[in-house]
């Protein structure tokens, strides 16, 4: 065993031979070697400058695992115990990449592409034509402004969540029970939300929600009958399905607060609202954070409700990115552009999510 | 035949002596019936009355064992043209739906008896409705096609047989399953393309006009409206329906209302609605094109006909029920027409089969049919002007054009496996196999002139009045000289599609006019048609005109 080095880490003599090495980096470098091969072979055959025979993309594929082994044992062979330690993570790390960061590359290559699904001449490299369109198109950007009005309703929920959690943590009778039935809305499917709230219950002649706001003076009562009514309605159903979820993190959060805190504070003088705005929610700070956070991801995945009950209407007023996107790359086939939506759709979400993660964090450590 | 349809004549309480009656009748039929007729057509009629009384009309659904036996006794035509056991060894694939446990489900058992006498196997494809065009579009745009037979609807013909994707049918396919019998419009050029023919019908779809008659009997309505008759136009619908505005409802005692247009998309399936209206002013008699101009692509739909047609709905929308703007086509038949608000809607025959069977419906014994309303005037694309014909010009919808069997390219090369397939897509369009599938539940609807024969349906125990008034506007449609005939091009449905986004639109007030709404629509088709090709989509679309 070696007398040198990091001894209290290294447990296995590294007695790493030069033909070993050399072994190594022969396969690794082989394998990179006939991978590049076979993937450049098949691709002058797509482009038609070769004629090899192949009719699937299998043979890169199986070189590509090929290589990956290879690599992985090239660590263990070239550097011995720490090539060991590399194992843990480099087969994760390949499959990451074989599964996020290729798709990823192959959607950039369609979001730059013109490819209509109908279209006889199959799919073509348009370069930034998609962008344009898009920067021209009117849906995108109403489906875009529709989000941020979407996402703005989120403060409004959390506040509803908080309260009910608050409600919820204070000592009231049948407690149990009504943890339970809060939580109904979010074990149902949005589908099913659409169907049962969206086309019955707010079903303008018959629904009973549709009676109720008759009795109470609304003529003609009409949930989605104009823009504004039509997005908050949407907004209701959305909310009503999701605040379960926010509630339960944050009651999560409350009771894990020391009731002492709480105790002292009143001990000292201070109010119920002073206990609450300088105790509670300061504690609850990072927990509320977390759940916006995650809520705002739900939010913008937002179109099961919107595609069943509105197709997104009346006019485009409550159209999400989503369903947009669902009907352009659904009914019409519109593949390429469809694509690049969403690449746009996601860079803005990345940028968006970091800047509100930034600013959380800062908050955070202000309070 | 739908299924609530035939739930309904079940409910109806069909006794076992009506029944007895019906066999009976068949029976006698048959033996007396036959003076002059050759012992072929008797041993035929023979067996369409025998497969009538299989289960028996009322005496619950069938089952796989019933399929199975319809599909052994309407074995004849297959033994005719293949030898027991000569396509021992082939293997098909069949692709098509599963909705409501029908369609692939019935395909199973009647192919069951096929499968034994051919000696082939088949590898069943189930979809669910939604599944079906997007796993077909990536298939062919994939170069992944992977079934031998496909059930298919018209208007994906441009997706298909335009690529070459399709097999063409044999000559002998075209005698066993009697194609002269096809209503008018599933004739050719429907299921050919440049005159090659792909198609084995084995459904129909058109729109028709449902109405309610007590609006037409009602005092007080008819001071108000001066109409005592349905409508034949849509002249006379407008003025109805304005007229309309202010009564009571004679069933429910609510607002009255005229006709219906839903105003939201269908996942395209809207834009049929437009043109139960835009037909009557744009499908010229001596014009096959009626949406694009075939020598150019270039949309008619902002035409003055579709102009007029987009601006009627405007005009009607203040006298249509309140939030009309999110009644979409499911909602104006289902929620409103059968529940008893309104007096004019244009549908699929499900309003109709639906109309005295749902248990949602209340308007079925003040129902009636006719062809969808014509129009004064007619729009002349070629000249450019509007001209009063005689008398009015009718242009029934043939939206859809039901469900066909197609046989794909993969077989074409084998000559063996491509007769097996086109004698399995065979047997499921003969001419018996229709009128089993018409008279019980299967998914489809008539699509052949034997399958509107009343005496049939009557002596096999149907109340004759109700079948009469259901099936006969479906065939006044289905063989009108002047039907406006779905365009079978590429991405049709894309072009639907934008099209009601569009008009969602114009109808919320984004824009001015109708002119407005259809010029974006046209817009809109335009860059469509230049992404998927302009000059292959002016050749197909001629072709699938027949021109």
């Amino acid at each position: 065993m070696s007398a040198e080095g990091d001894l209290l880490h290294v447990v296995t003599p590294d007695d790493l031979s030069l033909p070993r090495v050399a072994f190594g980096r022969a396969i690794m470098w082989g394998a990179a070697g006939l991978l590049a091969l076979v993937a450049l072979a098949q691709t002058l055959q797509v482009t038609g400058r070769l004629e090899l025979g192949f009719t699937t993309w299998r043979p890169t594929l199986y070189a590509y695992i090929l290589w990956a082994v290879c690599l992985c044992w090239g660590q263990v062979l070239m550097r011995g115990e720490q090539g060991k330690r590399v194992l843990f993570v480099l087969p994760a790390a390949l499959f990451v990449i074989s599964l996020v960061v290729f798709p990823l590359l192959f959607g950039l290559l369609i979001a730059f592409s013109d490819w209509n699904l109908a279209s006889p001449t199959g799919r073509k490299f348009n370069g930034l034509d998609n962008l344009r369109q898009m920067w021209g198109d009117p849906f995108y950007w109403n489906a875009l402004t529709n989000m941020v009005w979407y996402s703005l309703a989120i403060i409004v929920e959390y506040a509803i969540a908080f309260g009910l959690a608050l409600l919820l943590n204070a000592q009231i009778r049948g407690r149990k029970f009504f943890r339970v039935a809060f939580l109904m809305p979010l074990m149902l499917s949005p589908v099913a939300v659409s169907w049962m709230v969206g086309k019955s219950m707010l079903e303008i002649r018959f629904g009973p929600l549709a009676r109720l706001a008759r009795a109470l003076g609304w003529d003609n009562p009409s949930f989605f009958g104009s823009a504004e009514v039509a997005r908050a309605t949407i907004m209701v159903m959305d909310a009503w399905t999701y605040i379960p979820f926010m509630m339960i993190m944050i009651l999560a959060g409350l009771q894990a607060i020391p009731r002492e805190l709480q105790e002292a504070a009143r001990v000292d003088g201070a109010s119920p609202w002073r206990g609450f705005w300088e105790v509670t929610f300061p504690l609850m700070l990072p927990v509320s954070i977390t759940a916006i956070l995650i809520r705002l991801i739900f939010k913008l995945k937002l179109a099961d409700i919107i595609i069943n009950v509105t197709s997104g209407g009346p006019g485009g007023a409550t159209d999400s990115v989503t369903s947009f996107i669902f009907r352009e790359y659904r009914d019409r086939s519109n593949v390429g552009y469809g694509t690049l939506l969403a690449m746009v759709y996601l860079v803005l979400i990345v940028i968006a999510m970091t800047i509100l993660m930034k600013l959380a964090e800062r908050w955070t450590r202000q309070r | 035949m739908k299924v609530e349809l035939y739930n309904h004549v079940v409910r109806s309480g069909l006794t076992r002596r009506r029944l007895l009656q019906g066999a009976a009748s068949i029976g006698s039929l048959a033996a007396m019936g036959g003076l002059g007729v050759s012992r072929a057509a008797l041993a035929q009629a023979d067996v369409r009355a025998a497969i009538l009384a299989i289960p028996g009309v009322g005496a619950g659904s069938p089952t796989d064992a019933d399929w199975q036996k319809v599909g052994e006794m309407t074995l004849a035509a297959t033994r005719a043209n293949v030898a027991e056991g000569e396509f021992a060894g082939v293997e098909l694939t069949f692709m098509g739906l599963n909705n409501q446990n029908l369609h692939n489900f019935l395909f199973r058992g009647f192919l069951k008896p096929w499968e034994a006498y051919t000696g082939a196997k088949i590898n069943w494809i189930d979809l669910a409705q939604a599944d079906y065009n997007p796993r077909l579009q990536q298939a062919i745009a994939t170069g992944t096609v992977d079934f031998d037979i496909i059930e298919m609807g018209a208007p994906f013909e441009g997706d298909t047989a335009s690529k070459g994707l399709l097999d063409e049918m044999p000559d002998w396919v075209k005698v066993q399953i009697d194609m002269d019998d096809y209503v008018g419009y599933l004739k050719a050029p429907v299921g050919t393309w440049d005159g090659k023919t792909y198609r084995i019908s084995i459904d129909g779809d058109c729109h028709s006009f449902a109405y309610r008659k007590d609006y037409l009997t009602d005092a007080a309505i008819s001071a108000a409206t001066g109409m005592t008759e349905a409508p034949t136009t849509w002249q006379q619908v407008q003025a109805f329906s304005n007229a309309v505005k202010g009564q009571k409802d004679p069933l429910t005692g609510l607002d009255a209302y005229g006709f219906l247009d839903p105003l939201k998309g269908w996942g395209g399936f809207g834009f049929y609605f437009l043109e139960d209206r835009a037909s009557a002013y744009a499908k010229h008699p001596d014009d096959p094109a009626w949406l694009f101009d075939p020598d150019t692509m270039k949309p008619r739909v902002n035409n003055p006909a579709w102009v007029q047609a987009i601006q009627d709905v405007m005009d009607t929308m203040p006298v249509l029920p309140p939030d009309q703007i999110n009644a979409d086509p499911g909602t104006t038949a289902f929620q409103q027409f059968l529940a008893g608000t309104g007096a004019m809607i244009c549908w699929w025959g499900d309003v109709g089969s639906s109309a005295r069977t749902s248990d949602g419906s209340v308007v079925g014994d003040v129902v009636g049919f006719s062809i969808n309303p014509g129009s004064d005037r007619v729009y002349n694309a070629r000249t450019a002007a509007w001209e009063t014909p005689a008398t009015p010009n009718f242009a029934p919808n043939m939206a859809y054009l039901g469900w066909g069997v197609y046989v794909t390219s993969r077989v074409t090369a084998d000559e063996k496996k491509r007769k097996a397939a086109w004698s399995a897509a065979a047997h499921l369009g003969g001419k018996d196999i229709a009128l089993w599938m018409a008279a019980y539940p299967s998914g489809f609807q008539p699509y052949r002139n034997s399958q509107f024969n009343y005496d049939e349906w009557e002596a096999a125990g149907y109340d004759r009045a109700f079948i009469e008034d259901y099936l006969g506007s479906n065939l006044d449609s289905y063989n009108h000289p002047n039907a406006a005939i779905e365009p079978r091009i590429p991405g049709i449905f894309q072009y639907y599609s934008v099209a009601e986004d569009e008009l969602a639109k114009g109808f919320g007030g984004t824009y001015k006019s109708a002119q407005e709404t259809a010029d974006a629509i046209a817009a809109a088709w335009e860059k469509i048609t230049d992404q998927i090709g302009r000059d292959s989509q002016i050749a197909l679309y001629k072709a699938s005109l027949g021109m």
